[in-house]
Parts: C-alpha cells; structure tokens; sequence
C-alpha cells in the first residue's frame, strides 16, 4: 500500500520525520518496500528546448538545443513528443538517472556529442510512464528544481501488508497502529455529519437469495448534485497514489477506500430501477464492469441488480452501465459488508484484483460502515451539493466485539521473556482493546472492530510482542539432548544423505561434474518415455515444462547438447533427484549421463565408453555403498530408454536397483549430436538403507599359503546368464574357492549360433596349508564337472 | 705358479670385455669346469700336506678375487647395456594434457551438506516429504483455507490429477507441508529439519519456477521464541561464518505460524560486493515463528503441553548470499562452464 507524508499526517500527530516513520512501519509489521524521498531530485531542473534538428545518423533521434537557465546544451532525444519550446526536466553530465540506476556519461550518441538527457517520468521513478519525455504544463522558469516543478515535497511510503492486516489498508489504520507504537498521536475524523436528511430514498433494498454473501447494506440517495472534476486535494490524494482521478463522485469513493480502508460505491440513481437486490448471479449471467471488460458470472458469484440486470459485481466491481459520470444528477451510494470467502471466490473465478476486494477478502471493520456512509455523505455534499436522503438499508449488522479470556503468564512461556501483566495491558489499551475483570493472572478482553485477526491468546500474545519489540526477545540456543544425537545416528533418512555424498564424491573424481536441472520435461519426452499422464502440469509455464518428469534422461541430452553447442565434446553429468511415477510416487535417483563424441587426440586417448565400462562404474558406485553388483539379478533392461541389445538391470528381488546402457538410437534421433551416449540410472533408494553403513566383509580372509590359479573355459548357450555361473562357482567350494574372474568372450560361427565361449580364472587357496597336485586336481575336476552339468555346458580345450 | 701373473693376467682378459657374452666366455675360461683356477686346484692333490694348506689358500683367495672381478664388470656391462637402451625410450613430456573441463559438485550440494551438518550438530534430524503434495498438506493442514489470501501470495502449480478428497494435486509451494507429515507421524519431541525443491509459478532472474527451501521444526514442552531467535542466529553465523553478525526480526505474518517473524541481516556494498554481517541495509534470509497451536492440532498434537517454533529458508537464496551469486536460473541451466566456475572440487566438499 502506498501513501504519502503529508496524508500520514492527516490522521496522525507526530513530530517523527519520514526515515523515523518508516523504520516505526517495519518493526509493527507493516513492512517498509520503499520510502520514495525525493530530496535528492532538487539537482534535476526545469529546461527548455530552443530548437532541434534530425540527428544526421538516425531516424528517431532528434539534436536538441536546450537552456537550462545558466547555460545552452546539446542534448541527443529519442523522445517522440520533442517539440520546440517544449519544457522538460533536465539531469546533466555525471547525474545518477533513479528509474535506470545509471549514471549520465557526456558522449557521443552515433557520432553527435550528447551533454544531458531530458527525463520521462520513468527515469524519475515517478510512473511507468516511458512515451515520451515529461511536458510541463505550467510555465516554470528554466532552472526551477524538479521538486517544485512535479510537486514532489511529499515522501512517500509504499508498504506491504500481510493478508491478516486488513485493518491497514486504510491511512487511518497505519496511524493508528503507528500510534500505539508511540509514534504520534490518532488525530479525530475532522468532517461534519449531515443531519438534514429530508426524504425518503426512492430506491430501495432488498437482500435475497445471496448465499448469506451480504451481511448488511445501508445506503443515501443524493438529489441534485453536480459532478465535475474533483478539487485540487483530492486529485492530488489520488495522484500520489497512482490513481488517475475521475469525476468527484468516483473519487471520493476511492478516497475513503484508501483513507479508511472502507470500499463503497456510487451509482447513477438515474439508470437504476427503483428495488435493488443483492442476489446470487443467473447461470451465464453477463455483466460489462467498469474496468470496460465484460464478464460471465456464475450462480456462485453475487450480484447487485435492479428487477433487469446486474449492476454490480458484489464486493468486487462496479457496472459500466450504472457508473456515475460527469452528466450524473442524482446519486445512490451503497456501504455494504459482504461474506470475505465469497468475494475471494468470486474475484479469483474472474480473475479480478480490485482495490475493493482486496479489502472485502481481507475482513472489513464493520464499525465503519456508519462512519464510512457519514463521511462520504459530508464530501459528496460538500463537493457535489444537492440534498441527502434518509438512510436506507438492509439485513443485519452484527457489530459485537469478539471476546477473549487472555491469561498474562502465556506471553512468557511462548516468548520466553517476563513481562509485568501492568505492561502488557498498557501496550494493549494502546491498541485499542477493551480490558475488564483484571487480576493477577488474567483478564477479559474485548477485541478492537478493526481486528477481525484476533481470535485466541496466542493472537494477542503476538500483539504484546510486536508492540514491545521483537528485538527485547533474549536468545538462547538450546543445546542438543542425547536423545536427538541417538535419532541422528539412527535416522535412515541422515544415512542416506550419507550415502548420497558417497556417490557424489565417486562421480567427481571420475570427472563427472553435477548437475540440477528442473523436475519438469517436456511433452515429447514424457510421450517418449512412456510416463504418466497424471503428471501432466495444469498450469504449466511452457510445453518445454509441461510435464512431471518420470525419467532425466531427456533434460540431461537437453543439457549435453547445449554444452556441446558450447563446444565440449566429451561430456559427464549427473543428477540426483527426484522421478515421479505417478502423483503418489516419487523416487530420488541417480542418474548420469557419458556422452562422448570426440577421439581424435592421438595422444591422451580419451576413455572409449561402451557397456563394460559403464558395467564397471556401476559396479563401483554399488561397491562404495558397501554392496557388491554380483549378488543382485542381472538381466537385458526393457526399459525404452536404453539399446535393447546393450542395457542391463540389476534387481534385489522386485527391488529395481540400478539400469544402464547405451542411450536408445531412437531417443538420440532428437539429439543427433550426441550418438555415442551411455547413461546410468541407480535406484539407491531400493537398497537396504541401513546396510549402507560400514559392514566388515568376512569372504577376504587373509591367507599365508600359497593360492593357485587356474582358468576354464567353457561354451555356454548365448543367453546363459554369466552372474548366475558366477555365483555358482563361488559357491561349489566356499572354502578353497577365493576368486572368480572373467576375463574373455568370444562367439563365432564354428562355435554355432546359439553359442559362446567364456573362460573364466579361478583362484584356489586354502587358509590352513599349501594344496598339493592332488588336492587341485579334486577340486579343478569339480569345477569342470559341475559347470558343466549344471549349465549344459561344454568344455573347451 | 705365479699367482699374481695369473690374476693379472684374468684382470686384463676381464676388462678387455665389452659384452655380457664376452665376459662369460673368460668366466668360463677360468672358473669353468676346465677352466685355469679349477685346474690349478684340481693338481693340488699332487702335493704334500703342508703345501696343500699354504697354496690350497692362496688359491682361494685368487678365485675369489677373480670371482669378484667378474661380478663387477658383469654389473658395470649391464648397467651400460640398459642405459643405452633406455636412450631409445624418451618420450615427449611437454605434450600438453587435454583441457578437460574440471568436474565440480553443485553449490547448492555443499550447501545442503553445510546445512545438515549444521543443524545436525544442534540436534535435528533430516525429515522429507514429496514434491506433489495434496491441498490440504500444502495448504488446509498449514491453517491456509480455501479462499484465504495467503494462497495467493504463492503461485501454486497444480497437477493434472486430484487426491481422495477430489482436489487437484498441487507441487508443494514450500517445505512446510514436511512439519504436518512429521507431527502426524512421529510424537513430540521433534526436532527436524528438511530440505529440498519447492516450486512456484514464477520465473525470472530472481524467481525460478523451482527452488530449494529447507523447513525447521522443533516442538517440545517449553521451546520458545527466544529458541527460536538463538538458533537462528547461531546458524547463520556458522553457515555465513561472519562472528559479528547484526540481525533484525520483524514482525510478520505466516498463516501457519503465531507470533512470525522474518529475519534479516546487515549488509553492507564495499568495492562493490555485498559484504554481510554489517551495515545499514537488510537483507530477508527467511521466515519463522512458533507453530500456530491450530496446526499442532490439526496433528494432534496436544498444545497445553507442546509448543515450539518453524522456519523456513531459501537455499539458494542463501547460496548466492554467500557466493555472490547473481542469478538463480544459472543454477539450474546445466552449463558446465557455470559448474566449473561455481561448482566445488572433491577436496572443499
């Protein structure tokens, strides 16, 4: 909300200057945005254009000749409205330009010497305003300051309320709460009540079927008035505000919603029939609002109407067609207090952020629905003339007080320091609370109209606090219990972070750099990779984001491409972070992604990636977290990620617990840069978390006698899974059998289709004595035997 | 027999050599199984026991020096031998390594390590929740209703799909809806924080559609707002790691927090950064306050014997604070260089 100085102090007595006041402002919780002072803007003068010509290099650009009152200069002016004899406001050489943060510089502007520059009101910070330099209208003197010219004497706040703090959308709020800060003293409304109200109003009320939307409405009806521009204060009021005055009837509506925070509206009695209604809207109900935008209601939505149309948006907005214009005769004003949720509801539906529901949403005071009708009627009269009806209204208003059982030792307990029950009423009685039946323990409190907020203790705790001062709260750090240091230690979700770290630290020293990238992707590779519909975003900001991903994979070809654009060739990346599977299922993964495309160093051969490197990475990435590759189930992955022939996923029971391989030809048909591309995909999620930690590993025992080695090879069908023989060899003698390598594969046609050659080393060694010839020949002739039982596997000699 | 000639004699023979090969034909010569020294020992058996001792000694001690000799000159001709090979072995060294780009871990990744690590040695543990969370989870559970204001001041993605109670899944606009999955699982005491991605309608130098946040929450029977204060404080001076740190808290308005409060800190521009801990400017780090004893009973919690405080900060907010980092979206573009640049080494994580 914005207001100036001087309209402050229309409300509010204080000797306090405006840095004061605005520091005052922040620590009550209305916070300072900024203090516009424009003291500094007496160095911008008043200047005029004697003459000016084509720049001989540009189109737009005009050479200006301009007298600032000591001086002529040549300024260079891009601004459609030069014309001679035109007065602006000038900044010269070395001046610091507000609305651009940049400091004027005398130069060349395409090759004619520039000495100034001559302001549009967004330079000076002053509007949006940029379509062309500022025109004086009045006839200032060259070398008048800016400050007297634009009538800029007047600092101004603008400050953010909180949604609880409807009570300040209003001047009089904020001086009221500054008040009981200690800042000044709440000046009375000054203004006469009219009290000849003479006749009857011929338009009348009557609330219906409105959903309990409206509480109450009272309204006067104006006789004869003329309307016309407003007087000079008023336009000056709203101007500071950045409003743009009407006609005096429309402004003096907006003056009492920013000057009490108390929204009310005019209507043309004259294009109105004579019974109003507050009623709910029919369905498709249309309606051209003021702001020239015309809008379909809903049977949701809450209108005034005559016996025809509606006029009115309830609590939201006027009606073109009932709106009060210059030609208006006669007046009917409308107070109202409607429903806070309906309002909300119906301004969001139609997308509407008028200064009246900003108010209606937030919770009016309803003691200043009198007072509202009162004051409006004095201005309308006073500036309009004409005669006042008597008041005529509708439904019931409800203006008892909310009462609260407050109990002073809770300050303490929440806040954690003492503060004498003596204290905390004064601050308080300060805000306007009624206090009865006080002892040492308690009091009954009645809370102030304006502080719909204010329901329970804790309310008022926050009250005391925020007017004692949030900086008289002592600190303390409480210090870590045992029992909060036994959790840590236990948390799965801390072991995890662990073992997050763990991955992170492998992959960096692999020289694969981490990244983030957003949890979105795009249409296309959502259809690609088969996600979810689900996730589709409602309101998302682009195709690009559209979707939830359920994969990474394509943010991070995204990502390599884009590097490789850059020129790198040979990229590595990895995320961890979250997939989506469904809205309830989310996974945090890692995924990485090796992209080379470049081999042409001769020398430092870059690593040639292909399956078994990136097998071999994964077998290392496990292995950090303290488990081994070999004890999961490996088989040819069928996600459509990956090369069919050239993936591989490893599970834990129906636990996924990593895939990898090379990128699908299909997906890197998108990216047709990164075709030699391998990714990782590890679940580390699914692995047992607490395991995670250091277990020591009891199968590298430490033997003295001497070990043997000795190598098989056998020919397997094509498909025989090598992890399965792996395991079995291990197994046929756990106790002589320490290591199973494979070291060779190898297919022809001699060997047939359906088959391969593996070999594979064994090392034999006992832990109590060396092997003879005799012992190696039982145990080599197992092998042999078993294997080849086992997998119908023929040995190779 | 003259003893010394013959070992003059072997001495010459022995250095005369020039090859391996060379030597270990003289070797033969004399130490062989024909050899000159094997034969002179061989007729020792001819003499008479007394000249067997006298000259049996003086032979050996011939072969052995000529023993010696050989073992020399066979390691002076190997050393000669490997030493001209190697000449032929020189490679390169200046050839230059390829530029390859260093890889780096995330800021925000040290970050998140710094801030567990933190609050960790304060006491709280790591709590999560899921990005797509439910409306009343994000919101209703947190004291925001339907058509309160305060869902506007967050621009909330919604999903495609709608939860039991028939509302539209929405990403979750801030960590707070971690403090209800929390309460409704664990009993007080609790003390947890929890970090992760937030996400908002939102994007521009300053805003980015998704963000990280971390929540605090710790309920217990008497943590108050001075807890709240020193905890705060202690934590950004270790994450800021500024001794001197001016803060200010200020009254503000959390729907799911009474009294709130947001906390700013003192800066300061010299040569043109941003030098924090000190000055007469502020900086908003977060927001906080005691949980609103309505929401601790939206968990069942029981609030005549529980209260405690929440907060909630941007981590990269933080992150460029610290860094000096200018824009958010960098964060998230990808760009290797951005990494390289801002990213840390294996070593400073």
């Amino acid at each position: 909300m914005k207001f100036s100085y001087s309209w402050l102090c229309d409300h509010l007595e204080t000797d306090k200057n405006a840095t004061e006041i605005g520091d005052a402002l922040t620590n009550l919780g209305l916070e300072l945005e900024s203090l516009t002072d424009y003291s500094s803007y007496s160095k911008f003068v008043v200047a005029t254009i004697k003459d000016f010509h084509k720049h001989p290099n540009a189109d737009r650009l005009n050479i200006c000749t301009v007298d600032d009152g000591t001086k002529t200069y040549q300024v260079i002016c891009g601004a459609n409205n030069v014309k001679k004899g035109l007065k602006g406001i000038f900044a010269k050489d070395g001046m610091y330009i507000p609305g651009t943060q940049i400091y004027l510089k005398k130069g060349k502007i395409r090759g004619e010497i520039s000495e100034g520059m001559l302001l549009s009101e967004r330079e000076l910070n002053l509007s949006d305003d940029h379509d062309g330099i500022i025109e004086l209208s009045d006839n200032f003197e060259n070398g008048t300051s800016a400050i007297d010219a634009l009538k800029l004497n007047d600092p101004v706040f603008e400050i953010g309320i909180t949604p609880n703090r409807g009570d300040c959308l209003g001047v009089r709020g904020v001086a009221r709460d500054l008040s009981a800060k200690g800042i000044g003293k709440l000046k009375p409304l000054k203004y006469e009540k009219i009290t000849k109200l003479d006749f009857e109003s011929p338009i009348s009320w009557n609330i219906e079927n409105d959903n309990n939307s409206c509480e109450y409405v009272i309204s006067r009806y104006f006789k004869d008035v003329k309307n016309s521009v407003s007087p000079e204060w008023l336009q000056k009021k709203l101007i500071s505000l950045g409003l743009r005055p009407i006609n005096a009837l429309v402004d003096i509506t907006n003056f009492i919603t920013h000057d009490l925070g108390r929204p009310l509206h005019v209507f043309d009695a004259d294009k109105v029939g004579n019974k109003l209604h507050m009623r709910l809207a029919k369905p498709n109900e249309k309606i051209l609002a003021l702001d020239n935008k015309e809008y379909t209601l809903d049977s949701n939505s809450t209108v005034i109407a005559d016996n025809n149309n509606a006029l009115a948006i309830a609590g939201i907005i006027g009606g073109e067609s009932s709106g009060c214009t210059e030609d208006t005769k006669n007046v009917f004003l409308e107070v109202a207090i409607f429903e806070k949720d309906s309002v909300a509801k119906t301004g969001r539906a139609l997308g509407i952020n008028s200064d009246a529901r900003y108010r209606f949403e937030r919770g009016l005071d309803k003691k200043m629905v009198i007072e509202g009708l009162n004051y409006a009627s004095y201005l309308i009269n006073k500036i309009c003339g004409g005669s006042v009806s008597k008041n005529i209204d509708s439904g019931k208003l409800d203006t008892n007080e909310h009462k609260i059982k407050y109990k002073f030792d809770y300050f303490e307990k929440v806040i954690g320091i003492k503060l004498e029950p003596k204290k905390q009423i004064n601050i308080l009685k300060d805000l306007k609370f009624q206090i009865n039946q006080i002892n040492d323990k308690e009091c009954d409190l009645l809370v102030p109209s304006w502080r719909n907020d204010i329901e329970n203790n804790i309310d008022v705790v926050e009250e005391v606090i925020r007017i004692h001062g949030y900086e008289n709260i002592t600190e303390s750090i409480p210090s870590p219990s045992d029992d909060e240091i036994v959790k840590i230690n236990n948390s799965s979700i801390n072991k995890k972070f662990k073992a997050i770290k763990k991955l992170k630290k492998i992959l960096i020293s692999n020289g694969v750099s981490e990244i983030i990238t957003f949890s979105f992707h795009s249409a296309k590779a959502h259809e690609t990779l088969s996600g979810d519909k689900s996730l589709k975003i409602s309101n998302a900001i682009s195709d690009d984001q559209s979707f939830m991903r359920n994969s990474m994979i394509f943010n991070h070809l995204e990502t390599a491409e884009m590097n490789y654009k850059k020129g790198y060739k040979n990229i590595q990346i990895f995320e961890i972070g979250p997939i989506y599977n469904t809205s309830q299922s989310q996974e945090n993964i890692l995924s990485m992604l090796i992209s080379s495309q470049d081999n042409t160093n001769t020398i430092f051969k870059s690593e040639d990636f292909n399956f078994y490197s990136i097998s071999n990475l994964v077998s290392r990435l496990i292995s950090s977290l303290n488990f081994d590759t070999k004890q999961f189930n490996i088989s040819r992955s069928t996600s459509n990620t990956f090369h069919p022939g050239q993936s591989a996923e490893l599970n834990m029971g129906k636990k996924l617990i990593a895939r990898y391989g090379k990128v699908h030809p299909l997906i890197i048909e998108e990216f047709p840069k990164l075709k030699n591309s391998y990714a990782i995909e590890l679940f580390f999620e699914n692995l047992p978390i607490d395991s995670i930690s250091r277990t020591n590993s009891s199968n590298i025992l430490d033997s003295q006698f001497q070990f043997s080695e000795k190598d098989f090879s056998f020919v397997f069908e094509k498909e025989q899974n090598l992890f399965e023989v792996q395991r079995y060899v291990n197994g046929i003698d756990k106790n002589l059998i320490k290591n199973v390598e494979f070291f060779d594969l190898y297919e022809s046609k001699d060997l047939g289709e359906n088959s391969k050659s593996v070999t594979f080393r064994v090392t034999i060694q006992s832990k109590d004595k060396t092997l003879d010839e005799k012992d190696l020949e039982q145990i080599h002739n197992n092998i042999l035997e078993k294997v080849s039982n086992k997998f119908k596997a023929n040995i190779r000699t | 027999m003259d003893i010394k000639k013959v070992l003059n004699e072997a001495t010459k023979q022995i250095e005369r050599c020039s090859s391996q090969q060379e030597l270990q034909n003289v070797k033969v010569a004399y130490l062989g199984k024909k050899g000159k020294i094997t034969e002179l020992l061989k007729s020792l058996k001819d003499l008479s026991l007394e000249e067997k001792k006298s000259t049996g000694a003086k032979l050996n001690s011939l072969r052995k020096d000529i023993d010696d000799l050989f073992k020399n000159k066979f390691n002076g001709l190997k050393v000669k031998e490997i030493n001209s090979k190697l000449k032929n072995e020189f490679l390169d060294i200046s050839f230059p390594p390829p530029n390859s780009i260093p890889s780096k871990v995330h800021p925000i990744s040290k970050t998140f390590d710094e801030v567990i690590s933190i609050f960790g040695s304060m006491g709280y543990s790591v709590a999560e929740g899921p990005d797509i969370e439910t409306d009343y989870f994000n919101f209703s559970a947190l004291n925001i209703p339907e058509n309160h204001p305060a869902r506007e001041m967050q621009d909330t993605f919604y999903i495609d799909d709608t939860d039991k109670d028939n509302k539209p899944y929405v990403l979750r606009t801030h960590t707070s809806p971690v403090q209800i999955r929390t309460l409704l699982n664990e009993k007080p005491p609790v003390k947890i924080i929890a970090p992760g991605r937030t996400y908002r309608c939102d994007s521009d130098s300053t805003h980015s559609p998704m963000f990280h946040q971390v929540e605090g929450l710790f309920i217990n029977e008497n943590t108050n707002m001075g807890d709240l204060k020193g905890t705060l404080i202690e934590f950004c001076k270790q994450f800021f790691n500024v001794q001197n740190l001016k803060v200010r808290f200020r009254p503000s308005y959390f729907p799911f927090t009474e009294p709130s409060a947001e906390m700013d800190i003192a800066y300061e521009i010299v040569n043109n950064k941003i030098h924090l801990g000190t000055g007469d400017l502020w900086l908003e780090i977060l927001g906080c306050g005691m949980v609103n004893p309505t929401v601790l009973e939206n968990c069942n919690v029981d609030t005549k014997i529980y209260q405690g405080f929440a907060f909630g900060m941007g981590l990269d907010r933080i992150t460029m604070l610290k860094y000096g980092l200018t824009d958010i979206r960098s964060f998230f573009s990808g760009n290797l260089n951005w990494i390289a640049n801002n990213g840390f080494s294996i070593g400073d994580y």
